[in-house]
């Protein structure tokens, strides 16, 4: 694991020649020992034509390369930090949310259309942040961001959970998401609202959820 | 009924009953909720009357269903209170849920809000069950007794309980050596016995400036 | 933790933390000196002063050397428990034991006059010198490490007993072919580390969880000689507040 949670807003990564990490752009709170920072050209792994796609998708995270050997604190705006570790399934999560990953991680861009039709692509306007989310598969530690701390809500079988859009952060597993409305909830914050929908998960995995209504 | 789930989200299982809760701070739930809007509080024609009137906005849902509903607002701290027949006299904005059991109302607190801008009026919560307030930071309980009047800042103050009176005074003094002040500064005396709740944070007050 | 701890008089800590954003000070007859607006409440019999009190003046002349924001501070004196917090940031006290702190000027909240307060050398900061407690806020706990170190400049909250930080860049971004194409077309982009300051020797480094800074506190200006670094929060640095007559207020503080 290299990620130690100094406090509630700080993670410690241990850096070693020959392992990549990836962390968002000016998160290094402070270093020791020889580690060099370099802004990633090709966001993430995938070469130049990724790096298009994911501008064409407006999922251009601005990350970095943390290179070298020596340990690196992490933390930005002040917001509570996640780790979640993967033991080979795939996380979900908006790409503005990491703070630092692990350079063993499959990185991706999934098309949230792809899952649960055209209202998945819906979804992506309603919360505001793009029809892409990224996906980080694989063994490894992720560092997420999240204003006031996250809570993990299982999704198992016969329990869906509901979410809302501004509120969710991240999910893993087996899960199917759409979108949906409750009884009453469209009546209540007006029907032209982003917010008249929830994000439904239905499956079995978790899914992460801020104690907020703020995006970062 | 209420629990929490780390300090800023506030789970609530429900079996059928319903709770009132701050317009929008749903963030989760399983099992099937139904939402409800509720304009002027819950109090009929007449509190919402008053409300407009008194500029105390709180916008309602009432939440009825099966499950656990969660409700956050805005990374805040939450406090739980137990009501057993008394009065909590709250400010609208750090009001997050009640029990549906207990009614709610608005009442004219004096002059506090006077130089402050906020809180002339507050909300107050009656009856028996529970309420969940929120703070700024995590939110400190005082108590309020015959021998320890306690001073609070306007803009740190958030709730109190009890059989309390508040004065309004005017408490630091700021001149200086050529006699040029940097504006007054107030607090709020409450006497009796009671418990106050205030904020590690201010909100943006005129009079509060120690 | 769910219904909160009613504490009275008597149940507040004495100079300790209530919880992590509140900080409890007990005055017996003594004074603390404090960063107006951080009080939130107390008990007892506690009078608040503007330092530019003509009372004040011996006091002010062994423990307050930062003149010039003398109007954004006061002297709080009396017997009681006052509580204090700051915008629900985390807040921690500190013990000098003939010993000096530097830390960032908005940073302060309160002080024992048993020590002095001074202007940094380095802009945007003060130092606190001598034997006694002091509070102090941060966005996001504060944490203590030992140098060597490279800091994100906006992440050090102040350093103890360490000589004043140095400025790092990192030469092999600047300088490199991929810098250069960088630097000409533009893509890539900057990682925003290229530059941190550096603690050797020993001694302890703060540092707070985040690197967004908590508002300045102007720490006044310094006299414009030669071999004098100049001052950061300079007048007109921060925003007027209603009711403020900003620098001309600051002039007449004392």
């Amino acid at each position: 694991m290299p990620f130690r949670e100094i406090n509630s807003k700080m993670v410690e990564a241990t850096v070693v020649p020959g392992q990549k990490m990836y962390s968002q752009r000016g998160a290094m709170l402070a270093y020791r020992g020889e580690v060099s920072f370099t802004p990633n050209i090709q966001g993430g792994q995938g070469g130049l034509m990724s790096m298009i796609g994911r501008r064409v998708a407006g999922e251009a995270t601005p990350l970095m390369t943390v290179e070298g050997s020596g340990t690196v604190m992490f933390g930005h705006g002040g917001h509570h930090i996640q780790v979640i570790n993967l033991a080979g399934d795939t996380l979900y999560v908006e790409a503005d949310r990491l703070l630092a990953f692990d350079g063993t991680l499959q990185q991706g861009t999934m098309f949230m259309g792809s899952q649960g039709g055209v209202m998945g692509m819906v979804r992506g306007q309603v919360s505001g942040q793009g029809l892409f989310t990224t996906t980080l598969q694989g063994h490894g530690a992720v560092a997420v961001m999240a204003h006031g701390g996250v809570i993990e809500l299982p999704i198992v079988p016969g329990r869906d959970v509901h979410v809302d859009p501004q509120a969710y952060v991240a999910h893993h597993g087996d899960v199917r998401n759409k979108l949906s409305t409750a009884l009453g909830w469209r009546d209540m914050v007006g029907r032209g609202s982003g917010e008249a929908f929830q994000l439904e998960l239905s499956g079995s995995g978790a899914v992460y959820v801020q104690a907020s209504e703020e995006k970062l | 009924m209420f629990r929490l789930q780390g300090s800023r989200t506030l789970a609530v299982d429900l079996a059928g009953d319903a709770v009132k809760a701050k317009n929008g701070s749903m963030v989760a739930y399983d099992g099937r909720m139904t939402f409800k809007k509720m304009t002027g509080g819950g109090d009929g024609l007449r509190g919402m009357v008053t409300r407009r009137l008194t500029g105390e906005q709180m916008s309602v849902m009432e939440v009825t269903g099966q499950g656990t509903c969660y409700f956050a607002d805005r990374a805040s701290e939450i406090s739980l209170v137990s009501l057993h027949g008394d009065k909590l006299h709250v400010e609208a904005s750090n009001l997050l849920c009640t029990d549906s059991g207990l009614r709610t109302g608005t009442t004219f607190t004096g002059l506090r809000g006077g130089a402050s801008g906020n809180g002339l009026f507050t909300t107050t919560v009656e009856g028996t069950g529970q309420v969940a307030i929120m703070s700024d930071g995590s939110a400190v309980a005082l108590r309020v007794s015959a021998q320890y009047p306690l001073f609070v800042d306007p803009g740190a103050y958030i709730a109190h309980q009890g059989n309390l009176q508040q004065h309004f005074q005017s408490g630091v003094n700021f001149r200086t050596l050529i006699g040029e002040g940097s504006g007054e500064s107030f607090q709020i005396r409450f006497e009796g016995e009671g418990v106050v709740y205030v904020q590690p944070s201010e909100r943006n007050t005129i009079g509060g400036d120690v | 933790m769910s219904t909160p701890v009613v504490f009275d008089p008597m149940t507040l800590p004495s100079d300790d933390n209530v919880n992590s954003y509140t900080f409890c000070v007990e005055l017996k007859g003594s004074q603390w000196f404090l960063q107006k607006g951080k009080m939130i409440a107390y008990y007892g019999r506690i009078d608040f002063n503007g330092i530019g009190h003509g009372r004040f003046e011996r006091l002010i002349r062994t423990s307050f050397h930062s003149p010039l924001h003398a109007s954004d501070w006061v002297v709080a004196e009396g017997s009681g428990k006052m509580l204090l917090a700051d915008r629900a940031f985390d807040v921690n006290s500190y013990d000098l034991d003939e010993g000096n702190l530097t830390i960032r000027s908005g940073n302060l909240l309160a002080y024992q006059p048993t020590l002095a307060l001074k202007q940094s050398i380095v802009p945007g900061f003060l130092t606190l010198i001598g034997t006694g407690k002091f509070v102090a806020a941060s966005n996001g706990p504060v944490v203590f490490m030992e140098p060597p170190l490279r800091v994100d400049p906006q992440a050090l909250v102040g350093w103890a007993d360490c000589p004043s930080p140095c400025h790092h860049y990192d030469h092999g971004y600047m300088t490199g072919v991929l810098g250069g194409l960088r630097s000409l077309t533009g893509i890539g982009g900057t990682s925003g580390e290229e530059h941190q300051f550096e603690f050797v020797g020993a001694g302890t480094v703060l540092l707070q969880s985040t690197e967004v800074l908590m508002a300045e506190q102007p720490t006044g200006a310094v006299p414009g000689q030669p071999g004098v670094p100049p001052g950061a929060g300079q007048p007109g640095a921060t925003p007027r507040m209603p009711g403020q007559l900003g620098d001309l207020q600051r002039r007449f503080g004392l």
